[in-house]
């Protein structure tokens, strides 16, 4: 493939990538703090919702044989240590990689300074590398899936891990309903929100 | 629909997901964001640098292929995406989103700069040691059942849910 033409169906695939950002509110601070303080909900639905519909997309493709899955290799040493570093930057930064861009395109100012200092971690890694793919955290087995190991195929398990985050998501919605959990302004900054609850206390005081 | 100010997060999350289609059939890869800073970086890093470009992880990021620039162009289209969302809607955003006086008890735009620039460095320094961030080892690892991705999620939000509760005040 061209790389113009890559380029051209990276941008379409980004702008709806980031449209649906952006109405999901999941980009914003007060969405991806406040799910890491476990007092919002909306990123981890979004992000189950988005896992679920890729599993039954693949497990489509995969099985009528259309395409071949690429999963990045189990190194077990580097996703760990990897992933714990990362999750105290989406937490810092109140942003992953690609909700920064989303950030930017919003508006909030400081999501510049996120970008730079990613792009600055990004190089920081690349001189680090060499010497880190040496130590334990290059080690690691190969393209591992679950499936595999149940010994089943893929498609019937990715229809299982869809159907488990189905039930998932029914419970979890129950429990926390999305709606008040975009804040009056709809950036999960719930804390200045009146609550409900405080407004009923209020009427049969007065 | 597309004036509304927020969807449900079940419908976005379900948008998101159907664009696996596309980057399978077409591109050949799975949705992900974040080696696209290593594209950027390691090219602007090599105007300065060029020795860079003789380690082979930056030489294969910065190469011009279809795989590499597809993610770049689609980062940059999140932006686009993102500004055309919240026009359509209207919404107005402050430069910086009113949680951050509460998380980080101080209202300096200075400072909440400093932490983002430093939350956004070890996000990419981490993500690029796991070789994959919330899209890559998240949305599209976990949809294909990667056992090293499903570890690397969990520490990521162990990580992120540590650092939310410890470091930052409550919002």
């Amino acid at each position: 493939m061209s790389v113009t033409l890559a380029i051209a169906v990276g941008l379409l695939m980004g702008v709806v990538f980031g449209f649906a950002l952006e109405k999901s509110r999941v980009f914003e601070p007060g969405i991806i703090v406040g799910q890491m303080q476990l007092r919002n909900f909306i990123m981890l639905k979004v992000f189950l919702a988005a896992v679920a519909t890729g599993a039954v997309v693949l497990a489509a493709l995969n099985g009528f044989g259309y395409v071949k899955l690429a999963p990045k290799a189990a190194l077990y040493g580097a996703d760990i240590v990897g992933g714990l570093i990362l999750g105290a930057g989406i937490a810092l930064a109140g942003a992953c990689p690609g909700t920064t861009l989303a950030q930017i395109g919003a508006g909030y100012r400081d999501a510049l300074f996120t970008l730079v200092g990613g792009l600055f971690g990004a190089v920081a890694y690349s001189y680090a590398e060499p010497a880190l793919s040496k130590t334990f955290l290059g080690q690691g087995g190969g393209k591992l899936i679950f499936s595999d190991l149940a010994g089943i195929p893929y498609w019937a398990g990715a229809l299982i891990l869809a159907g488990t985050i189905v039930v998932i998501l029914v419970a979890l919605e129950s429990w926390r309903p999305w709606r008040p959990e975009l804040g009056n302004d709809f950036d999960g900054d719930i804390a200045s929100t009146p609550s409900v609850s405080a407004k009923i206390h209020i009427v049969p005081a007065e | 629909m597309l004036t509304q100010k927020a969807w449900s997060p079940y419908i976005a999350g379900i948008v998101i997901g159907l664009l696996q289609i596309p980057a399978f059939l077409i591109i050949e890869t799975a949705l992900g964001a974040s080696s696209s800073y290593v594209t950027v970086g390691g090219l602007i890093a090599s105007w300065f640098d060029p020795a860079l470009l003789k380690i082979g992880y930056v030489a294969r990021h910065v190469a011009i292929n279809a795989k590499n620039w597809w993610q770049v162009a689609l980062v940059a289209g999140v932006a686009l995406g993102a500004l055309l969302s919240m026009t359509l809607s209207g919404a107005r955003r402050r430069s910086i989103s009113p949680i951050w006086q509460r998380a980080l008890g101080s209202a300096s735009p200075a400072k909440r700069y400093a932490v983002a620039f430093f939350g956004g460095f070890i996000m990419l320094f981490g993500a690029r040691i796991a070789d994959g961030c919330t899209s890559g080892h998240g949305i599209s690892g976990m949809a294909q059942l990667a056992v090293g991705s499903t570890v690397a999620v969990a520490a990521m939000f162990l990580g992120g849910i540590a650092t939310a509760t410890l470091v930052l005040r409550r919002i």
